[in-house]
């Protein structure tokens, strides 16, 4: 019950949020957005077909008018069609965030999962060689830039030059079989990147977390460290934790993907929405766009409840 | 007379810092015998914390490690026992509670996990039984209602309650030492007093000796037999308790009990304090550490340093108050 009240409280704020990141990303977007007038009439236009595509698109209408309609849209959940191909929004959406998610998953979960286990065990081993090297390793690895580490990937493990393994580009995934072909190298490439700040993070709130009265008082019981680390500190560190974990969430599905979906050629949503502010596709810009603000209010809801299931003092108010 | 429980001999503890090698304690001996109260004395920073956490090999390391002297306690040093064996002897042989009631347990657990924990660790009980003990623990206590109690969490409850939860943990595996530091400093003064009670209550039914470390004398007064008081590292006097508070024979004993307020005597114009202040543990005179504050100090003393000279009741003073 008290669970319930607060999701309706919290969805309830939560749309003055997604109001205002739509109407500035709209205002944003039909002042200094392309317009697609000009791709679509072909060459020497008339006067009157430029008006007549300008109709069409809804260009001729107030702006006031215009955000109106997108906010009847969002509420309807008719997205319109792409201005480029003609396609049902919907439609697309409901195509590439299962690739794009299909995609980034492994390499988020992999990469957190990995970040904590070695911020245990170099926290465990704070000031003595183990943990010396981890963070220089994750030093280096936060150095490298994504792009390099993509295209060296590319290079060892997808082309002539270097082991030749898996596919380089493209997605044609009809079975398990296929999927972990396309998708070793691309969450090879995410670990990689991510490793070296997830793992910087979560040693430091679990060095931090060791110093606490509770991990002396349980060390004088005879705690061993395994159950010491691994039960007691790790649960203390839970709430960091899954605040990092969950708003890193919507980044890694709409825009984290761009330039991985980008450098393998894989047509997730990132690929349609890099496509569609190149080319000023708005209905897609604007989908996405609402998408992600909506996503970010559920991921905050979603956030407090796991923190109330973490941690007995935290009231749900 | 009896075999001595725990007998510590020139126990000496470093820590590395910034600026240098500190030894907060520095060849502390003392004997504790079996079902004993012993109070540790001292201000803030006399290494009598220092010296409880190295009984159970707790001294933070790095940056601290106990650099000489022997614990023996049950027929081995516990100096030269391994991390692994140290692990049995905690909570089991000896337990330690802490003065932080409120940080000291672990805010995320139930009462009941934490207990249940300590208890699996250190005796063979399936899940079910150590609950039954555990809040078979609490109620002994002085735990009201202990079976609703034990699915709480530690911020549900009060300070002393959780103090009393600390201490049903440090005895559930039946101790025979239990030291106690500043085990009530935090707690307001009615239930400081309950806490003293319900641990001198359960020291006779668990026939264990008690080491309260502490910076009360009053509680000292209340609780111990016999007390040790400590001074920059150093033990300076340990005598029983009446004869400390009758006749106490280092000068920075008698200092410590004319600092303390009294009900009964005329006010004087101003509460007497002892002048100067502790000397810093980088730059340790070469003589008695308290001479520099010391009424009756001696040529000798800012040469030499005194030693203790017994362990019962003795006070390491080359000009002591004659008894």
């Amino acid at each position: 019950m008290e669970l319930l009240q607060y999701s309706l409280r919290k969805i309830a704020t939560g749309i003055p949020l997604v109001i205002g990141v739509t109407l500035i990303s709209f205002l944003l977007m039909v002042y200094f957005g392309p317009d697609k007038t000009y791709e679509l009439v072909g060459k020497n236009p008339t006067a009157e077909q430029i008006a007549e595509v300008r109709a069409e698109l809804g260009y001729d209408q107030p702006v006031a008018v215009r955000y109106l309609d997108y906010l009847r849209e969002l509420v309807t959940l008719d997205l319109g069609f792409s201005d480029s191909t003609g396609e049902r929004v919907s439609a697309i959406l409901a195509r590439t965030i299962p690739i794009s998610a299909a995609v980034a998953l492994p390499g988020f979960i992999l990469g957190n999962l990995f970040g904590v286990l070695l911020g245990l065990f170099a926290a465990f081993y704070r000031g003595v060689w183990p943990d010396k090297f981890i963070m220089a390793a994750a030093a280096i690895g936060m150095s490298i830039s994504f792009l390099i580490v993509i295209i060296a990937f590319q290079i060892l493990l997808s082309s002539s030059y270097g082991l030749n393994l898996f596919p380089v580009r493209g997605w044609d995934v009809h079975s398990i079989g296929d999927y972990v072909l396309y998708v070793t190298v691309p969450t090879l490439a995410t670990v990689f990147v991510a490793l070296g700040y997830n793992t910087r993070f979560y040693r430091s709130v679990i060095v931090e977390e060791t110093t606490r009265d509770y991990v002396r008082t349980a060390r004088a019981f005879g705690m061993p460290a395994g159950p010491l680390y691994y039960k007691l500190i790790l649960k203390n560190c839970m709430i960091p934790i899954i605040t990092r974990i969950m708003f890193s969430i919507p980044f890694v599905v709409i825009s984290g993907s761009l330039l991985i979906e980008s450098y393998f050629g894989i047509p997730g949503v990132g690929k349609v929405t890099y496509d569609a502010i190149v080319t000023g596709d708005q209905p897609i810009l604007k989908a996405v766009v609402a998408l992600t603000a909506v996503l970010l209010v559920a991921v905050q809801l979603l956030t407090d409840i796991m923190y109330r299931w973490v941690d007995p003092r935290v009231a749900l108010k | 007379m009896t075999e001595p429980l725990l007998r510590v001999r020139d126990l000496a503890v470093e820590f590395d810092t910034e600026q240098g090698v500190v030894r907060a304690v520095d060849g502390v001996s003392f004997d504790i015998y079996p079902e004993e109260t012993v109070g540790l004395v001292g201000e803030s920073g006399c290494g009598k914390t220092v010296t409880g956490l190295s009984l159970l090999g707790l001294i933070p390391q790095p940056p601290g490690r106990i650099a000489g002297g022997s614990i023996e306690f049950g027929g081995r040093d516990l100096v030269q026992t391994s991390e692994d064996e140290m692990r049995e002897i905690r909570g089991s042989d000896i337990s330690m509670i802490f003065q932080e009631p409120m940080t000291a347990l672990n805010p995320v657990f139930t009462i009941g996990t934490q207990m249940v924990d300590v208890l699996r660790l250190h005796k063979p009980l399936s899940a079910a039984q150590a609950r039954r003990e555990a809040i078979d623990m609490l109620g002994h206590v002085g735990i009201p209602a202990p079976a609703r109690r034990i699915e709480e969490y530690p911020h549900q409850l009060s300070g002393g309650q959780r103090q009393r939860v600390m201490i049903a943990m440090a005895l559930s595996c039946g101790p025979k030492l239990l030291v106690a530091d500043e085990p009530t400093t935090a707690l307001d003064v009615t239930t400081q007093a309950q806490v003293l009670e319900q641990i001198n209550k359960l020291q006779e039914e668990f026939r264990m000796a008690v080491i309260l470390v502490t910076h009360d004398l009053g509680v000292v007064a209340e609780t111990c037999r016999r007390a040790m008081v400590m001074y920059c590292g150093k033990i300076v006097e340990t005598a029983p308790i009446e004869e400390l508070f009758a006749r106490p024979r280092h000068p920075y004993t008698m200092g410590l009990l004319n600092s303390i307020p009294r009900i009964h005597e005329q006010r004087p114009e101003r509460l007497p304090v002892i002048p100067g202040r502790v000397p810093d543990l980088l730059h340790l005179p070469p003589g008695c550490r308290f001479a520099a504050r010391c009424e009756r100090v001696l040529d000798r003393c800012r040469a030499e340093q005194p030693e203790l000279s017994g362990r019962d009741s003795a006070a390491a003073c080359f000009n002591p108050e004659p008894a």
